[in-house]
This record gives structure tokens, C-alpha cells and sequence, in this order.
């Protein structure tokens, strides 16, 4: 199974970046760069290549079992399709271990396919509002780490900065919030669905610099966008109650001019969500900057810049 | 597996590569209040410039534009853009600059600058 993994990975990313001629890592709305975001997807449709994302994480034991710990590495590559629509496709290689060696577990997580289209933006709001579907391909994984089942997830997403505030509140100009909203549904009944959002909530030292006030940030962090990330699960339960597991992420994104560094803490948000205080780092390619010639454009109907 | 997707992704990176091109700073400041009034508005960008793309622009508080309409590269530095002012009265004034960097990524971005009277 593996080694077919292997050879669809490469596969897909080498005819990918060869043949197809379209997508940017850069979204923008207006005067607004927002960033990819680690842990709650972004609202554009763009070409975007994450290559590694790297999470360690210790999941709480259930039912008196021990504590695991996870260290999960994973790769995700959208292309525009047409204008304002991307099609993606990412992946996870799972490695679990029981907190006192008695489990251990170790595969590949089921493919994952996406689907977004950009519905609507003004630039001079800043603002963004986008719908898609994510698919997690059940059987595609290793059985030791994958579900059986797949699971359909329609997504609400949006993207608001604050760049239109008035001058009298110039200090809150570079903030910007961006959040996905969506409907887990798997495949077998007997799994409960489960309501999946999730916010990041960003202060961009770059937009303060060059659109606010210039203040003499040195470089890097300059170049270096806080925020926090909220991604949040509402299981449905048989009493109706909804059941919340999810993590707090404050972190730091770094542009440069090819690749975005991100680096998360995850804490968890109750017992149910995690034992310990967790940790992810990522880092997205700007494809559209190192190839400019095959990506940042869709690959039928022009650009999307 | 993971090392050779980047044996893969390394095969594929173009010996020269270019990015979007950022205000990195310029001159009256982003967001400064000053005093004496410039002759000129530089911008000093991340990247090079292509000229015939490239322009930046000066308005009033009213939205009409006060500059020269000589917005040009510096011809030594192809990341500076430069538009020429006129003697300007002390008010609040906009930025505007829309560049194209050498890659033909487009980028644009304003900000502002407050020209106070002398004391």
C-alpha cells in the first residue's frame, strides 16, 4: 500500500507541477495579503503547495487507556482549475504510539480530496466569501491508521481584514480573521456527524508597515504575521448535546519570498481534546513565485491574481 | 517517501526565481507626520520593477491627485519608484502604488502621510 502511495504522491505532484499552468499561494483581496493558515483552511482558490506539515500531539486515553502520542507528516497541493476555482488534493503520514509502548500504529491517513470556489469578494472591504467540499477517501489509507468510511465535509468559508477601519483605530488595521465553517458527514451511519469550524485570527506586521504606519520593525519579524487559530469539532451525540473538542493555536507565520514558515502551539481546549499542550510547524511553497511561468494563472480562463 | 517527494521538488526548481514584489519602505515614511514638504514620493520595493507596469500616484484629501504625473524607476535602481510633487500645502495625503514585479505578478497597496505646518 505504501509503495502505491508513494507512486500516486509523486505522480500527482510531478504531473501537477509540469503540465498544469495556473494558481497562486497568494491570496488577496483589495490591498490584503492573507496568509495560508495551518490548522483552519484559507478561503481562496488558488495554487498552493504545503511541503512538509509536521504535528505532534498527545490524544487523551480513552475509557482508562493509556495516552498516545501522534506525530503526524503531511503534504497539500491546490490547483486552479478555472477562475476563482481550485481543485486539491493532500495527504498525512500518521505515526502513533502508546504513552507506555504498548500501542503503536503507523500508515498513511486516507487521501483527502477538495473542491472551492471563490463566490464573492470586495476589495475594499477586504472581504471574501467562499463554499467547497472536502472528501476523505475511506479505504485509501493504511487500515491500522485510516477510517473505512469516507467522509464528505460541504465548507463555508470566509475571510474579513480590517484595513477599512476608520483612522481613528489604525492600530487595528492590520487585523484580519479568516474561518471555515462545515458538516462532517461520514459515509457510515453509525458514525455521529460532526460540525467542524474553525477561526484564525491575524495581525499582519507586514500590512502595519506598508499601508498603516511604518514603525521600524526590523527584519524578520517585520515579515511575520501572529495569530491565533481556534480550530473547533462539535460532534452530534444521541442526546442532541454537542459534544466540543479543539484546540487553541497561537502561532506565527513568516513570508519570505518563496515559502511561508508557520509554527504552532496546539492547546487543548478540555480533557477529551488532547493531554498535553502540542505543537505543529508548516511550510507553504509560493509556487506561483518560483515557477511563474507554469502557476498563478487557472488553467482554463485565464488568471485569478 | 517524504525524501523523495523533495528529491522530486528539487528536480523541478528553476535555476532563477523571482516573488511578488512588497513595499519595503519609503520616503515621506508610511503614516509620518512631516513638516517639510517633499519634492518627491520614493517607494523602495522588494523586487524589481517592470517600468511600463509600474506607477504610483499622490491624492489630497479630496481624492485629486497632486502630483507631477512623472512616476518613473529610478534609473540605477530598478526597486525604487519615484513621482515628482509640487509645492504642497500642509493636509493629509494618499499613496498609491500599483507595480508589476519582473515575474509580471501584480501587487498594489496605498498608504498615507500627513504634511503638518511649520511650528
Amino acid at each position: 500500500m505504501d509503495k502505491v502511495r508513494l507512486l500516486m504522491s509523486a505522480a500527482s505532484f510531478c504531473v501537477a507541477a509540469s503540465i498544469c499552468a495556473i494558481a497562486s499561494a497568494h491570496g488577496f483581496v483589495g490591498d490584503r495579503f492573507f496568509p495560508p493558515t495551518i490548522a483552519t483552511d484559507d478561503p481562496f482558490a488558488v495554487d498552493e503547495l504545503s511541503l512538509p506539515e509536521v504535528s505532534f500531539f498527545t490524544n487523551s486515553g480513552q475509557d482508562g487507556a493509556p495516552n498516545s502520542s501522534k506525530v503526524d507528516t503531511g503534504w497539500e497541493f491546490d490547483k486552479e482549475i478555472f477562475p476563482h476555482f481550485a481543485i486539491g488534493i493532500s495527504d498525512d503520514y500518521v505515526s502513533q504510539k502508546g504513552d507506555q509502548g504498548s500501542t503503536s500504529a503507523y500508515g498513511w491517513d486516507n487521501l483527502e480530496l477538495s473542491a472551492k470556489q471563490e463566490l464573492w469578494h470586495n476589495d475594499e472591504h477586504e472581504a471574501i466569501v467562499s463554499v467547497g467540499l472536502v472528501t476523505d477517501i475511506g479505504g485509501t489509507g493504511s487500515p491500522s491508521t485510516a477510517n473505512r468510511y469516507t467522509t464528505w465535509t460541504p465548507n463555508f468559508y470566509f475571510g474579513k481584514g480590517f484595513g477599512d477601519l476608520p483612522d481613528s483605530l489604525d492600530a487595528l488595521k492590520p487585523l484580519a480573521i479568516t474561518g471555515v465553517l462545515g458538516q462532517a458527514i461520514p459515509s457510515d451511519r453509525d458514525v455521529p456527524q460532526s460540525f467542524q469550524w474553525g477561526l484564525a485570527l491575524e495581525y499582519s506586521l507586514p500590512y502595519l508597515e506598508q499601508q498603516v504606519k511604518d514603525i521600524g520593525i526590523p527584519a524578520p519579524f517585520k515579515n511575520m504575521i501572529p495569530l491565533v487559530e481556534f480550530p473547533m469539532s462539535t460532534q452530534d451525540t444521541q442526546t442532541g448535546a454537542g459534544y466540543l473538542t479543539g484546540t487553541i493555536n497561537p502561532g506565527v507565520l513568516w513570508e519570505t519570498d518563496y515559502c511561508e514558515l508557520g509554527a504552532e502551539a496546539m492547546i487543548p481546549i478540555n480533557r477529551a481534546s488532547g493531554a498535553h499542550v502540542g505543537g505543529v510547524v508548516q511550510i507553504w511553497v509560493f509556487i506561483d513565485d518560483i515557477f511563474p511561468n507554469v502557476f498563478g494563472h487557472a488553467i482554463f480562463g485565464g488568471g485569478s491574481e | 517517501m517524504i525524501r523523495k517527494i523533495f528529491f522530486a521538488f528539487a528536480l523541478l526548481f528553476p535555476s532563477l526565481a523571482w516573488a511578488h514584489a512588497f513595499l519595503d519602505h519609503a520616503q515621506p515614511a508610511v503614516g509620518s507626520d512631516i513638516t517639510d514638504p517633499p519634492a518627491q514620493v520614493k517607494g523602495w520595493f522588494t523586487q524589481k520593477l517592470e517600468p511600463v507596469f509600474s506607477t504610483i500616484q499622490v491624492f489630497d484629501s479630496s481624492g485629486k491627485e497632486v502630483d507631477l504625473k512623472d512616476s518613473h524607476l529610478d534609473s540605477s535602481d530598478q526597486k525604487l519608484l519615484i513621482v515628482s510633487l509640487p509645492a504642497l500645502p500642509p493636509g493629509e495625503y494618499k499613496v498609491s502604488w500599483s507595480v508589476v514585479s519582473v515575474d509580471t505578478h501584480h501587487t498594489h497597496g496605498d498608504f498615507k502621510f500627513t504634511l503638518k505646518p511649520k511650528p
